[in-house]
């Protein structure tokens, strides 16, 4: 049986991912011309980093009651690189918000696939 | 147990680090080979030994001279002719002038009093003139395919592709109401295609508007009043100006060299057409005009005295005149085709003292653009009224009757790289933009990379920037607006005074050759 800090994790690294998967989407409609866009950018932004330190939270949560601390490692690295992001896309500091941006995606990506996996097998074994 | 989640685990760790330096990766690479500051446009580099900065005295474009003012029109002459000139001290440059000059000749002019310039054209190629911050009817404002053919032009015009055009050949007459704020508007070159190199090779000049509010304030005036044509250019070893054309003689393939197509920038600075001038100056206020005539390069100037200390740029007016109050800058930014009108107070500088205006945004030589040596103590009746103006449009985001999205990005245009906005390339056969006369509208720009966006007839505010409040230099009335990378702006205007076929544009003139242009028709 899984956990409930568990599926929290889970709960939150999922939405984590929804959200910041839009970003790029966002990102790309507004360079079009779209204009309306870049509010739904801000706004994803502020849902993401929001979401990032809910997760850090649930991280430390895990940390204490299932004795695991690369959730919490892994999600302190993630909500440092989106504070950067944050303030990187609010100054337009294109050269670090661009690439910056896919790696913290891809952070959360890695942390969606570590949470799914290693977790269940490890409570299955522990069931 | 755990031991065997320890691979797992060691695994995680692994991807996590493999990430992380990606990730590290990545981001240094960016940061070491992006421009920070962003420029937009590539820099051609003089085969000619440049000059050292601040020797050549600054030039003051000279007044031209009316024809004839009866019937309470001023009437000019201007011929468009090649000379050579000494730009460079020792080095003969060829150019292509107005009257003559490199700036081209200064027409003075009053509010609501109309001029009419004939321009005749001894050049080589066709040419279009183009009074730019003018509120002038269609038919004079210059439209890219309205050329005037010189003698002997057996190339065709752009007629063809566009049944409105109007050719001339040799003469046109344009006339300007000028029934607008005073400010300074610059006349140019704006011939379809072959706009870009043909300022380059020194088609352009300032245009004053004053009126009696405008005396009657008390700000600099006379010798302490300069305007100042700030340009980039680059020389070829025998002393001509160098350009990456496609096609030198500007007479058949428009365009570019691959590595120019996001801009021109040159390794030289002038300002009246003079390196790197100088100018004496009293301990006392100046009113700058400041225009950027550069094709592609941007400024962010600032006034730096000999011991570093950095004087105040009390900016009074915008492209389109007389700001409501001053703003105090300390750095200013400029983008292609954008005027600002500053006072600047050499007052607490010792005699002798050196004030260099640099370019922030500039390396190496393109740092430094002029300065002024203060000469001399002096008295100074000068001063910066509180209020400026109170004839500014009060606009309100309720006022619009429709608001437009439109984008000015890169993209492919008959095969070719071109700047597109709203994804299309400029054609003279489509009307991109229709507007009713008296309406109010809100446009929101979006960039991909530097774009300064011009609108024709009219001025605009600036609502925002980036979703947020405009910057302080976006104050006033605008007829330019500097969209950075990636940045979004939201401007306001009320399309008045004429209809007709106007134009509105990316005045990165080397965007501008490649496509980035669209119609706006005023019904």
């Amino acid at each position: 049986m899984t956990t409930p800090t568990a599926w929290a994790l889970r709960a939150v690294v999922s939405a984590h991912l929804v959200a910041i998967a839009a970003q790029p989407v966002f990102a790309g409609v507004y360079l079009t011309g779209d204009y309306g866009s870049l509010r739904w950018h801000a706004v994803g932004a502020d849902v993401t980093t929001s979401i990032g330190y809910v997760q850090l939270v649930v991280a430390v949560v895990a940390w204490v009651r299932m004795r695991q601390v690369w959730p919490f490692l892994a999600t302190l690295a993630v909500v440092a690189a989106e504070t950067v992001q944050y303030f990187a896309g609010m100054e337009s500091a294109l050269w670090l918000h661009v690439p910056l941006g896919v790696t913290t995606v891809a952070g959360v990506v890695v942390q969606f696939i570590a949470t799914w996996r290693p977790l269940g097998r490890r409570e299955v074994r522990d069931a | 147990m755990p031991e065997q989640y320890g691979v797992t685990r060691r695994r995680l760790f692994g991807i996590g680090g493999t990430l992380g330096l990606v990730a590290a990766a990545g981001l240094s690479t960016s940061a070491a080979l992006a421009r920070r500051p962003a420029v937009t446009g590539a820099e051609l580099r003089s085969a000619v030994p440049l000059p050292p900065p601040f020797r050549v005295p600054l030039p003051l474009p000279a007044v031209l001279k009316p024809v004839s003012t009866a019937g309470g029109v001023d009437r000019y002459a201007i011929t468009q002719r090649e000379v050579t000139a000494e730009i460079l001290p020792g080095v003969r440059t060829p150019l292509w002038t107005y009257e003559g000059v490199f700036p081209g000749p200064t027409i003075e002019s009053r509010r609501g009093r109309p001029v009419t310039v004939t321009h005749r054209n001894d050049l080589p190629v066709p040419t279009v003139v183009h009074l730019h911050g003018g509120r002038t009817p269609a038919d004079s404002d210059g439209y890219p395919t309205d050329l005037v053919l010189p003698r002997e032009w057996d190339h065709g015009g752009h007629a063809m592709h566009d049944p409105r055009a109007v050719v001339s050949e040799l003469t046109r007459e344009y006339t300007f109401p000028l029934d607008q704020r005073p400010t300074l508007l610059w006349y140019h070159d704006h011939r379809m295609d072959f706009t870009a190199p043909a300022i380059w090779r020194g088609l352009a000049g300032l245009h004053i508007v004053r009126d009696d509010a405008e005396d009657a304030l008390g700000l600099p005036a006379g010798p302490r009043e300069l305007p100042l044509m700030i340009a980039d250019r680059a020389f070829t070893a025998d002393g001509g100006l160098d350009y990456p054309s496609l096609d030198p003689t500007l007479r058949g393939r428009p365009g570019v060299r691959e590595e120019y197509l996001a801009g021109v920038l040159g390794d030289v600075i002038l300002v009246n057409g003079a390196p790197w001038p100088v100018h004496e100056a009293d301990a006392a206020r100046y009113r700058l005009r400041l225009l950027n005539a550069s094709n592609a390069r941007h400024y962010e100037l600032e006034a730096v005295t000999g011991d570093g200390r950095r004087l105040d740029l009390v900016q009074i007016g915008a492209d389109q005149g007389l700001l409501a109050a001053p703003v105090t800058h300390r750095v200013l930014p400029m983008a292609p085709a954008e005027r600002h009108d500053v006072v600047v107070d050499f007052s607490g500088v010792p005699v002798g003292g050196l004030v260099r205006l640099v370019n922030r945004l500039g390396s190496g030589r393109t740092r430094d653009v002029m300065a002024f040596r203060v000469a001399r103590r002096a008295a100074d009746d000068s001063r910066i009224p509180r209020t400026l103006s109170t004839d500014l449009p009060r606009w309100r985001r309720s006022d619009a009757v429709r608001v437009r999205d439109l984008s000015f990005r890169a993209g492919r245009m008959h095969g070719r790289h071109g700047w597109l906005i709203g994804g299309l390339p400029f054609d003279p056969a489509r009307t991109d933009v229709t507007a009713r006369l008296g309406d109010v509208e809100i446009w929101r720009l979006v960039a991909d990379v530097h774009h300064p966006v011009h609108l024709h007839l009219v001025g605009f505010q600036v609502l925002s920037r980036r979703g947020r409040p405009p910057l302080p230099h976006d104050a006033g009335l605008k007829d330019t607006v500097a969209l950075r990378p990636g940045e979004g702006v939201e401007i306001i205007t009320r399309f008045d005074g004429y209809r007709g076929r106007y134009l509105f544009h990316c005045h990165n003139a080397e965007h501008e050759d490649m496509a980035m242009m669209a119609n706006l028709e005023i019904v």
